[in-house]
């Protein structure tokens, strides 16, 4: 690990001004720590948020929606029972989101702008193309884990966090705040479109800090429910995760969102999809129909084609659950 | 093979099965475990003596390339740094059979290229990057099957696949064209990693010409050896210690570069060096369970099992041995023809280790499935076509008897506890809509006798506690308990009176812990030497207390005779600091006679073919091992096995990038053993009828038995349960979505 300086921060405009080139914000550190000892991320300088004070914690209020500090614990998101009366999803997903100890240490704002975990992105020694190098090292190699769909050119690794697709089933917006000012983007918008080809993977800019989450009045009317397949029983990424919410009104799926984790560069929606099931009962026929709208572009490689029938699977229990409940 | 033994003294008789014992047999809590969870234990990685280095090592970035140049000298004159080894500067120092450590063609990413002393370890780790090396780049190839492929790079003179071994009983091709009912399958094993919780490490430190190396081993004297063979020093010269130790499964048998790295630096710059690996180092070079390509072919005639034929190819790095995966299959059942054939297979990847049951486990599995789906074929229940070729009690490759064998007892246990008889073909539904539940079994087959030579010291103290000495170490198994239980038992003390002095090659020589050797080997020398120490006490107590020899005995910790108990510290009241030694060797095992253990795993799964889930929800491990000495680490041990193998068959699997030759499952993330949560239900139990033809305490080895047969019960159970067999390990998701598309 390169040394490198650590300063705190007291206030979200002292960290944005911090947050210059070569710095970097710290929250749990769960992810960036273990980039920097990796090689992966040497940034000469850590800005702690961890002392800014009205990151932490989350509130709601009667017609403004919920919001969600940046610097959250998962583990207090994970055990609020009066969190999961109104937003069931975020238990759900953050159950079997990495360990109880990285839960105790990692954030949302953390877990939302985590970097991805392809294998040759996590060695230092390989220039794969999201580290400014020419070629994707998984695109003829072992790619089991990687993406089937949205990877157009570049880069085959697959949207993490068990958090995000979770959220974006809601519709939450994130606030991120500079020295230039404060802007609110919807969640899905954090993420870098894969048609861009860029070698980012989120769209914050430097100097940003995400402050809070907010998920709208509408969103918190969806029934969600999230469901992840792993390797094993917990400490593991989403081979395929998804996260379903709608309105259910009079039997009937409404405004329904279907986000996939762990498929493509990004959090996967197709509105195609979203918009065959809207208005419906819920049927195993609706569902395999939506589910296959959802992976009509799927091109896997050679050693993934398994994800595409445990995706279309998930996406049929998942909104079978929802109808049920 | 003859066994020359140095014998001396009388062996005692064993304990009978209906000896009445009160320390031995019942469950003892571990002698080290306070120390250990308050964290007093030390192990290896916490030795700190004052003035240590640290050593850190440059590994080639390639997996194969020559050494054609190296410059250490921006290394060097960074602050801190104490020293560079390298090929061109370093004494030869052998090292498995080769010459030196620091090789002309280093073979796999991460093969050893030079070392930094430094004085932190994060200066060592600085000056790695400072050392430039020019290296020719030769081809290369890391996986198995390409390997074996002609038309790939032959990377040794003597070519990529070379035979092992083969064996051949009766007429297998014969029987074949006889058969009823032939099936063949090629079965594949991933690269199981050891993770050892502690990595390998040593640290090494000169007092003159005296070299004291502090290493997390599995046999100090094996360590001692290396280090003679490397440095050419006398034996006296070096003593290897080894307090508590954090995991090795067959991985820590010997000496390591690291150690040799330690000891040089140490004795050129004059001051303690630590060289311990990290998780990365350690799962690139510190060795592995080689990946497996096998091919059963299995016949069937008139109900039985008529012969076998059993070939093996397995990826062992650049090693000089192979783990024989066709152990079982000669040995397991009693089967008149077959053919065993093994490979070796060199690849540019890390070499094999010995890994808890090398090559039983791979084979296993291979053997196992291949008799289900036999069975399958014949029509008939799967365990009783095993029970047909289980009960003989002659070993079918040597022709001798066994000393004891009561597989066909595991059988009935396991097959009563897991409720066999609700097993169907095709299995049964699950606990849910489109699950699929099964069962499956499979057998084991591991030696487990233990050897001569081991000795043991007891000193019994003047107030009746005793020190029991012997070079043998705690791997993590339970050895100092059991060690105290025989020595308590034997010498009529309490377990809390005894304390265990091992991990130290001052003390006399006890082999590697390995191999399912250790008790089998070192309890019958304690035993004989709490003996000696009993029968000197008594000569002892005759005389104070003026009553024959014959009328006493020790019990409780004291001297009793006709009703009169006199405490040993009573006893050597007068006698100020008398001190009785004990001495006690292992006697060769008996002549003509084969020590086998046996054991059979029952599991049960629950599978969800839409998303190739599989769970696994009971094992049934029974195990014939002899006496148990200790209920409660036997059954720690049996389920640590079971856990070991339920990742080898489910998630565990080393991944090598084929083009960089890099392992990209270095680290706990991505390489996936078993977590609390995935460990299912363990049922434990023991035939537990000593085995009095073995040793003087009747009790085998358990180190490895209850790794072999789990994942070939699970890979059973789960192709019961989907009615599709899966011959590929581990049963990953993948695997099994993959498995039934293609079925479908
Ligand atoms: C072994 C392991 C397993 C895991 N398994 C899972 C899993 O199954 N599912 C899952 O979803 N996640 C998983 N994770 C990821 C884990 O959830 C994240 O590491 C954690 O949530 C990150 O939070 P943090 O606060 O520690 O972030 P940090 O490591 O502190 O930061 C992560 C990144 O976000 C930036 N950052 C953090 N906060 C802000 C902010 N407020 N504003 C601007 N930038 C910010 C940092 O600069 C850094 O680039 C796993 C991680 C590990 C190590």
């Amino acid at each position: 690990m390169k040394p490198f300086t650590y300063v705190r921060a007291t206030s979200v405009a002292e960290a944005s001004r911090m947050v210059v080139a070569g710095s970097a914000p710290l929250a749990g550190g769960t992810d960036l720590l273990g980039l920097m000892k990796g090689g992966i991320a040497s940034p000469a300088r850590l800005v702690d948020l961890g002392g800014i004070d009205g990151l932490n914690g989350w509130s709601r209020e009667r017609g403004a929606g919920l919001r969600i500090g940046a610097l959250t614990p998962l583990v207090d998101l994970e055990t609020s029972d009066q969190l999961a009366r109104h937003l069931p999803i975020v238990r759900e997903a953050l159950r079997d989101t990495a360990t109880l100890q990285l839960r105790n240490a990692g954030t949302v704002g953390g877990n939302l702008l985590q970097r991805n975990r392809c294998w040759y992105f996590r060695d230092a020694a390989i220039q794969c193309w999201l580290k400014g190098g020419t070629q994707c090292f998984a695109k003829e190699g072992e790619n089991e884990h990687h993406a089937i769909i949205g990877t157009a050119r570049g880069c085959n690794r697959v949207a993490p966090s068990d958090l995000a697709p979770a959220l974006i089933a809601h519709d939450a917006r994130v606030t991120l705040t500079s020295t230039r000012g404060t802007r609110s983007v919807l969640l899905a918008d954090l993420f870098t479109d894969p048609a861009l080809h860029s070698r980012e993977e989120h769209t914050l800019r430097r100097g940003e800090i995400l402050t809070e989450v907010q998920v709208p009045e509408s969103g918190l009317q969806r029934r969600g429910t999230y469901l992840k397949a792993m390797e094993r029983k917990t400490w593991s990424f989403a081979l395929v995760s998804v996260a379903v919410a709608a309105r259910i009104r009079g039997g009937k799926l409404r405004d329904p969102r279907i986000v996939l984790g762990g498929v493509a560069p990004v959090p996967w929606r197709v509105e195609a999809a979203e918009a065959e099931i809207d208005g419906h009962p819920f049927s195993d026929d609706l569902a395999r129909r939506a589910a296959d709208l959802l992976l009509a572009d799927a091109a896997p490689l050679a050693k993934n084609g398994y994800k595409v029938p445990l995706a279309k699977e998930l996406v049929r229990r998942a909104l079978a659950r929802i109808a049920a409940a | 093979m003859e066994q020359l033994a140095l014998v001396q003294g009388d062996d005692a008789e064993a304990w009978a099965a209906d000896a009445v014992l009160t320390i031995v047999g019942r469950p003892q809590r571990r002698v080290e475990g306070a120390a250990k969870v308050t964290g007093r234990a030390r192990y290896t990685h916490d030795i700190r003596l004052p003035g240590t280095l640290h050593a850190r090592i440059l590994r080639s970035p390639h997996p194969r390339a020559r050494v054609r140049h190296v410059d250490a000298s921006r290394a060097l004159a960074l602050a801190g740094v104490r020293g560079v080894l390298h090929r061109f500067n370093t004494p030869k120092t052998a090292f498995r059979g080769e010459e030196t450590i620091f090789r002309e063609e280093v073979r796999f990413v991460g093969d050893e290229v030079a070392a930094v002393a430094a004085d932190t370890e994060a200066i060592a780790e600085a000056a790695l990057s400072l050392i430039v090396v020019d290296y020719e780049v030769l081809p290369h190839v890391v996986d198995l099957e390409e390997a074996i492929d002609a038309a790939s790079p032959r990377i040794d003179e003597k070519g990529n696949v070379l035979d092992a071994d083969r064996y051949e009983r009766g007429d297998v091709r014969k029987e074949f064209a006889a058969a009823d009912v032939v099936v063949e399958g090629t079965y594949r094993t991933s690269t199981q990693l050891h993770n050892s919780l502690e990595t390998h490490g040593a640290v090494a430190v000169w007092d003159g010409d005296q070299l004291t190396v502090y290493e997390s081993t599995q046999h100090v004297f094996g360590v001692r050896e290396g280090l003679r063979n490397a440095l050419h020093l006398p034996l006296a010269n070096i003593r290897v210690l080894c307090d508590h130790m954090g995991g090795g499964f067959g991985s820590k048998g010997g000496i390591g570069k690291y150690t040799i790295v330690a000891a040089l630096f140490a004795r050129e710059i004059g001051a303690p060096v630590r060289c311990v690996l990290d998780r990365h180092e350690e799962n690139v070079a510190a060795g592995n369970r080689s990946a497996t390509l096998q091919r059963v072919r299995a016949a069937g005639k008139d109900g039985r099992i008529t012969a076998i034929a059993h070939e093996s190819w397995s990826n062992v790095g650049q090693a000089r041995w192979v783990a024989d995966p066709t152990g079982p299959t000669k040995g397991l059942y009693d089967v008149p023809n077959v053919l065993a054939h093994a490979h070796r297979v060199l690849t540019n990847t890390g070499s094999l280790a010995a890994f808890r049951a090398p090559g039983y486990v791979e084979g296993t599995f291979a053997l196992e499935s291949a008799i289900d789906e036999l069975a399958d074929g014949m029509g008939v229940d799967p365990l009783a076509l095993r029970r047909r070729h289980a009960g003989s009690q002659v070993d079918p490759v040597s022709k001798m008897r066994y000393s004891l064998k009561r597989l066909v007892d595991c059988y009935d246990i396991g097959a009563e506890e897991i409720g066999w008889s609700r097993r169907a073909r095709g299995g049964l539904r699950g606990s849910a809509p489109g699950l699929r539940r099964g069962l499956g079994m499979a057998s084991q087959l591991w030696s487990g006798g233990g050897t001569p030579p081991a000795y043991a010291t007891v000193h019994l103290n003047p107030d009746g506690t005793a020190v029991v000495r012997i070079g043998t170490q705690d791997i993590g198994t339970g050895t100092r308990t059991v060690i105290a239980q025989v020595c308590a038992e034997e010498l009529g003390i309490d377990v809390r009176g005894v304390r265990v002095e091992i991990g130290d090659t001052d003390a006399p020589y006890a082999p590697i812990s390995a191999g399912s050797l250790t008790v089998a080997s070192i309890t019958p020398a304690v035993r004989l030497a709490a003996k000696d120490a009993r029968e000197q006490l008594l000569d002892v107590a005759s005389g104070v207390l003026e009553v024959g020899r014959a009328e006493l005995r020790v019990e409780g910790g004291a001297v009793v005779s006709r009703g009169a108990r006199t405490p040993i510290a009573k006893v050597f009241e007068d006698l100020e600091n008398y001190t009785v030694i004990g001495k006690g060797s292992r006697m060769p095992n008996p002549d003509d006679i084969v020590l086998k253990t046996f054991g059979a795993h029952f599991a049960e799964v629950e599978v969800d073919p839409a998303t190739g889930m599989v769970v696994v929800e009971r094992v049934v491990a029974v195990h014939d091992v002899g006496r148990i000495v200790d209920p409660l680490t036997a059954r720690s041990q049996v389920e640590g096995g079971v856990i070991q193998a339920l990742g080898f068959a489910l998630s565990e699997e080393r991944v090598v990038d084929k083009p960089t030759g890099r392992v990209l499952t270095s680290g706990l993330e991505t390489y996936k053993v078993p977590t609390v949560r995935d460990v299912p239900r363990i049922v434990v139990r023991f035939v537990d009828v000593p085995d009095t033809v073995a040793n003087n305490v009747g009790a085998k080895g358990l180190g490895e038995p209850p790794i072999i047969p789990a994942a070939a019960a699970v890979a059973n159970a789960v192709a019961n349960g989907l009615g599709v067999r899966i011959r590929h390990l581990p049963l990953t998701p993948r695997r099994v979505l993959d498995a039934l598309a293609a079925a479908s």
